[in-house]
């Protein structure tokens, strides 16, 4: 008997309809709904569903290979087809499980961050943001990839709109925020259409066969390839179009930050994973030349600036953002070598990455949430006023930095093996330098938390105020999840391998 | 320090009953005298060295009589007389080290012994 | 039952013990186990190889890829494993009335270190008992007070670095044999032997690596000095026994070790210093009979080494006494003492007499044996030079450290005699010079123990050889009395006298003041030079990078959308032009 028996087979067979249908569902329903805590309730029970249903496909997928789901039962090419294989089964349980967690800890949040009025919308803006990329991830058909990046997205402007009664540049930062994806978005169509001019389908293995026939395609394959780079490296954050993240992740209610930062730039880069080595092939020579020059070019200079910029910030949680960007970096130095070690390692550390980041915002909220602190010169002395809180937020940051025995380290050797396996030696080099870079600006904010007394305020030391259990719980689970990866992380590393082999193919 | 044996009684207490019957040794005529007891063993040995010669001599050691007493007299000598000089050369203050030369009072009634004599 | 324990190694029952010693706040108790653990070790020895027995091999450990073989017990190593026990026990009796768990668990420890490196059957076993011999026994110097604390540190430095030494050597060596780490023969054919043979010269005080000999051994405790001087020097020997027997360039080394050190003994005034020089060159004899490599010689050198445990012992042991009893070793501070310490001066002189090797006491029947091998391998020079340092050996073991103690001019220090348990220890170890020595069925003891060759065919008491060495010993009394008489003989002073030693104790540390003088000179001088760049570097980052930076400037939503059009042409540029 496997894990795989507990789960009935109608879940097995229709979960991938399940995925999308059943948060967009409860979206509608949750936005009319009188009372926030039922709201809560629902969604949380939403999210589990979706994360016992992802898990429960990820095995299957483990043990059965790839599933095709044809929708309202017409098939490929010309129905829409919900595919589940090795690349994108974890990513949606890493997008479920972020989900739950997210709105473990909203339940507190919420209530700090988020106007009475505004909660029931905020949850089934959520669930909606939920429902979109759930949906971007699991279908199997180009044009509703765009459909459901519009879902999420436009969710998602709202979701960091909401924050604007914590702080009102957060409106600003929605704005910035909603021009920019709509660029994106329009690039990705755009480029969406040109690839059906090119091979008249929709659907993405059908696409991929056509192009593998023309051997690339013709130049109208090229534009299509440029358009959908630019659309999802915006999406993603790439290095210079990363202008509306720090805003956006900066100024959102803290379970916007988290969920977004662990899942929606994540989303993006599985697509980008998708249409390069799935839909395209690296064997074409655009796309080759555009990974080398364009991909690693700017994943690297990204890894650098950003991690510069990230030791000047004020705030903590643009540190946080900007270090988010140089990790990006990181996954497209992953990809742009383009060997099966090397997307393997950029795919195990999107997740590590998702986790790590998770913990960080999350850290930072609950430190929000009773001092009100933002900036990280207010670190002062936490580590006596917030132990346990300090204490997620130091192993996240070491794992972060890329301690051993932590998430980080195991994706960043990984990365770095990969790199030197491939002869890239210098981009050891800069991966070495930019953790270097990280050991600064979260060393900063452990110096101060531990060496420093909390401020006084009339005379008397700050209190310690512990976080409330609603937020330890996630907090924590997501630190202990970066410390197994880094102790046994052998289920997730043979997960970015499937998810390599599948599609570069064996390899080393 | 004088060399002559004690005689006081007080001292001769203080002395250890089974050396009592030894203390000849430390009368000067005794010392002054030991020197030919030792060169007479010397002679002996040299004069048996004729009659039982060396089973595996060096290539020139059979020319000499008593090459043993010779070798070891003149090597003997030279250490010694090369002492002063190795003394001049390397000889230091106690405390060139600057780690304490004297020893620890823990395990050195030294200081007491150099009171005593003062007083 | 003694067949489930005879694959571990002997000694480690003695660490085992010393480690108990460790925690064991009774003294009666530990103390009755620094006596039984050696005894106990011994007699383990026994039980796994009987005598005559073929050699032994077991305790292997697959550890990380590399088999060790944690106890090899073959004619060569049973011989110090006996002996060292055998010294255990004595030193035991000797420290009986030291209460001192320090003392007692790092001596036990220690024991066990050597008597299992020497029963070491590979390179890494080996090289892990060489650093325990170490650093369970730097705490013995340290017992010796606050002076000894710089000298300890430095012996801890310098056998750790042997012990790196010796590790490096063994890999390299083992590379180059494929692999293997098995202690045998070793030889200077590849880089790794000359590195392993570098790591035990420094261990049994090869000229110009011997100085941490007479650093720290004359600044430990009393029973510390006697513990060290039995185990640290011989257990290299029998390395270098094992590894390089016959090494040509070993008879040389042995050569001036033994000559060497006599000219520093003869100007020497504390006399635990002049007995570790003479240690030093006792372990030149055998280091040169090592080089010879003939049965005979190794032979000599096994017997060597048994009796120099002993009588060596015995010299510091009654030194030990005195010192324990006067408060000093300095040749300056004492004489005459045969009066309040009639017994430990007679055990004195017969340690002297051993060393010395007059005949019918303990060196006379194994000197003998490296001198007559090396006139038997033609080697005149190394000949003439170990006579020349037997001469010497008569000088400052022999003549100078009795003499000045026991009689010379009488210091006035009447103290009482030696503790028994000193005494016991001194005439058990006087005991077994005198008994190995015996022409009569006494030297045949020893020879039997001999690892090399069928039987040995050495007949020390011949007349020939008994008055050539009387005639040595005669003449150099009589120079004694001579130059005494003369006025010539240096009379002693109180002095520190430069060692090698000196080269890092004040130029080193000379060289090191002068760095760190210069240094904050420069850093001063060039303060503001660096400040000014390091502040221009950091405005410059800070222009850059910080919030109110160039790159974070809040641009309108219009730059971005450019900037995403520049890349769109950029990505199609390459897509469509670079190959």
């Amino acid at each position: 008997m496997t894990m795989l028996d507990i789960f009935p087979n109608w879940l097995l067979a229709h979960g991938p309809a399940f995925l999308m249908a059943l948060p967009l569902l409860l979206a509608a329903i949750t936005a009319i709904l009188p009372n926030e805590k039922i709201a809560w309730f629902s969604s949380f029970a939403v999210t589990l569903i979706c994360t016992v249903t992802a898990f429960a496909l990820a095995l299957n997928n483990i043990q059965n290979g790839v599933s095709v789901y044809p929708l309202g039962g017409w098939d490929p090419p010309h129905g829409i087809a919900l595919v589940i294989d090795a690349l994108n089964a974890p990513i949606l349980v890493l997008i479920a499980f972020m989900a739950v967690i997210t709105i473990i800890y909203a339940l507190p949040a919420t209530i700090a961050e988020v106007e009475p009025k505004k909660r029931a919308p905020f949850y089934a803006a959520f669930l909606l943001c939920m429902a979109g990329l759930l949906g971007m991830v699991v279908t199997g058909d180009a044009f509703n990839v765009f459909v459901f990046l519009e879902v999420s997205s436009i969710a998602t402007y709202t979701l960091v709109a909401m924050g604007a009664s914590r702080d009102r540049r957060a409106l600003r930062a929605a704005y910035n925020y909603l021009i920019l994806g709509s660029i994106g978005a329009t690039f990705f169509v755009i480029g969406i259409g040109f690839l059906y001019m090119e091979t008249g389908t929709l659907n993405m293995a059908g696409m991929a066969r056509i192009l593998h026939d023309l051997e690339g395609g013709s130049r109208v394959a090229k534009v299509a390839f440029g358009f959908i780079i630019v659309g999802l490296g915006l999406k993603l954050a790439m290095f210079p179009l990363h202008m509306w993240l720090p805003g956006a992740y900066a100024y959102s209610p803290t379970p916007v930050t988290t969920f977004l930062s662990s899942t929606a730039t994540k989303a993006a880069l599985y697509l980008l994973l998708r249409f390069i080595f799935f839909v395209f092939d690296p064997d074409f020579e655009y796309v080759a030349s555009v990974l080398t020059y364009v991909l690693v070019t700017l994943g690297v200079v990204g890894m650098l600036f950003a991690s510069m910029q990230a030791i000047f910030q004020i705030d903590a949680r643009r540190m946080l953002a900007f270090s988010s960007i140089a990790q990006v970096g990181y996954m497209l130095l992953g990809i742009g070598i383009a060997t099966t070690a090397s997307v393997a390692a950029g795919y195990l550390h999107l997740i590590n990455h998702a986790i790590i980041k998770g913990g960080l915002f999350l850290a930072l909220g609950a430190m929000w949430y009773r001092f009100g602190i933002t900036r990280i010169s207010d670190f002062k002395g936490m580590a006596k006023m917030m132990p346990w809180t300090m204490g997620a937020f130091t192993i996240s940051g070491f794992s972060l930095i890329g301690v051993p025995f932590t998430a980080g380290f195991v994706s960043k050797y990984q990365l770095a093996t990969a790199a030197a396996g491939a002869g890239w030696w210098w981009a050891v080099g800069v991966i070495v330098v930019t953790s270097i870079l990280a050991i600064f600006y979260i060393g900063q904010a452990l110096l101060l938390a531990y060496f420093q007394d909390p401020p006084k305020i009339e005379g008397r030391t700050v209190a310690k105020n512990e976080a409330p259990l609603a937020m330890l719980v996630p907090m924590w689970m997501l630190v202990f999840a970066s410390i197994v990866i880094g102790m046994r992380g052998g289920v997730i590393v043979d997960a970015s391998w499937r998810a390599a082999i599948f599609l570069l193919g064996g390899g080393q | 320090m004088s060399n002559t044996p004690l005689n006081n009684n007080d001292e001769i207490d203080a002395i250890h009953p089974a050396a009592k019957p030894f203390l000849f040794l430390g009368k000067q005529s005794v010392k002054q005298n030991f020197m030919w007891v030792v060169l007479a063993g010397m002679m002996i040995c040299v004069v048996l060295g004729f009659f039982f010669p060396q089973k595996h001599p060096l290539p020139i050691e059979a020319y000499i009589p008593g090459s043993w007493a010779v070798f070891g007299f003149l090597a003997y000598s030279f250490i010694v007389l090369c002492a002063p000089l190795i003394f001049k050369v390397l000889a230091r203050d106690e405390n060139y080290y600057e780690e304490g030369g004297l020893p620890d009072p823990d395990y050195s009634v030294e200081h007491h012994a150099e009171e005593e004599r003062r007083s | 039952m003694i067949d489930l324990l005879s694959f571990i190694n002997p000694g480690l029952w003695i660490i085992i013990a010393g480690a108990i010693c460790a925690f064991l706040p009774v003294g009666s108790l530990r103390k009755a186990l620094v006596l039984a653990a050696p005894i106990f070790a011994a007699f383990m020895i026994y039980m796994i190889y009987p005598f005559g027995s073929e050699e032994i091999i077991a305790g292997k450990v697959n550890f990380g890829g590399i088999e060790l073989t944690t106890l090899r017990i073959d004619k060569l190593s049973v011989v110090w494993g006996y002996l060292f026990c055998l010294a255990g026990v004595l030193n035991a009796l000797y420290g009986l009335h030291e209460k001192c768990r320090m003392t007692d668990s790092s001596a036990l420890i220690y024991t066990g270190a050597a008597v299992a490196g020497v029963m070491a059957g590979d390179l890494i076993t080996l090289f892990i008992f060489w650093e325990l011999t170490a650093i369970s026994s730097v705490f013995l110097i340290w017992k010796g007070g606050k002076r000894a604390y710089a000298a300890g540190l430095r012996y801890l430095a310098i056998h750790v670095f042997s012990g790196v030494l010796l590790l490096a050597g063994a890999v390299m060596y083992a590379d180059a044999n494929g692999g293997d780490f098995a202690f045998n023969y070793i030889g200077l054919e590849n880089p790794g032997g000359w590195l392993l043979l570098m790591a035990m010269g420094i261990k049994c005080g090869f000229p110009m690596l011997h100085m941490w000999m007479q650093d720290a051994y004359p600044k430990a405790s009393i029973t510390g000095t006697v513990i060290l001087a039995s185990f640290t020097t011989k257990f290299a020997i029998y390395a270098l026994a094992r590894g390089f027997p016959g090494t040509d360039i070993l008879i040389w080394i042995g050569a001036v070790m033994t000559c060497f050190p006599v000219f520093f003994a003869v100007v020497e005034n504390d006399l635990r210093r002049v007995l570790a020089y003479s240690l030093n060159n006792q372990l030149g004899f055998m280091v040169c009979g090592i080089g010879i490599g003939s049965t005979l010689a190794l032979n000599g050198v096994v017997g060597q080494v048994f009796l120099h445990v002993i009588f060596k012992g015995l010299l510091f042991m009654s030194i030990g006494a005195v010192m324990y009893r006067t408060g000093t070793a300095k040749a300056s501070e004492l004489g005459g003492l045969f009066r309040s310490m009639p017994f430990t001066a007679v055990l004195c002189l017969i340690g002297a007499a051993s060393i010395a090797a007059v005949p019918m006491f303990a060196a006379f029947v194994t000197k003998a044996m490296i001198l007559a091998a090396a006139v038997e391998e033609h080697l005149y020079i190394p000949f003439l030079m170990m006579l020349f340092a037997s001469a010497g050996v008569m000088e400052h073991s022999g003549i100078k450290v009795p003499h000045f103690t026991f009689f010379a001019h009488d210091s006035g220090r009447r103290v009482k005699e030696a503790p028994w348990n000193m005494l016991l220890a001194m005439t058990l170890a006087a005991g077994i010079c005198i008994v190995l020595a015996f022409p009569w069925g006494g030297y045949q003891m020893l020879y039997a123990l001999m690892p090399f060759g069928e039987a040995v065919e050495y007949h020390p008491y011949t007349v020939d050889h008994v008055v050539f060495q009387m005639q040595l010993l005669f003449a150099a009394i009589f120079a004694f009395t001579l130059l005494k008489r003369r006025g010539l003989y240096p009379a002693e002073r109180r002095a520190e006298i430069l060692d090698v030693d000196w080269i890092y104790r004040r130029v080193g540390v000379g060289i090191a003041k002068w760095i760190s003088a210069m240094w904050a000179y420069v850093s001063i001088l060039t303060k503001r030079l660096r400040n000014h760049a390091m502040q221009e570097a950091g405005r410059r980052l800070y222009q850059v990078f910080s919030p109110t930076g160039r790159l974070s400037e809040t641009a309108p939503s219009g730059l971005p959308a450019l900037m995403t059009a520049a890349m769109l042409v950029l990505i199609l540029i390459i897509a469509y032009f670079v190959r």
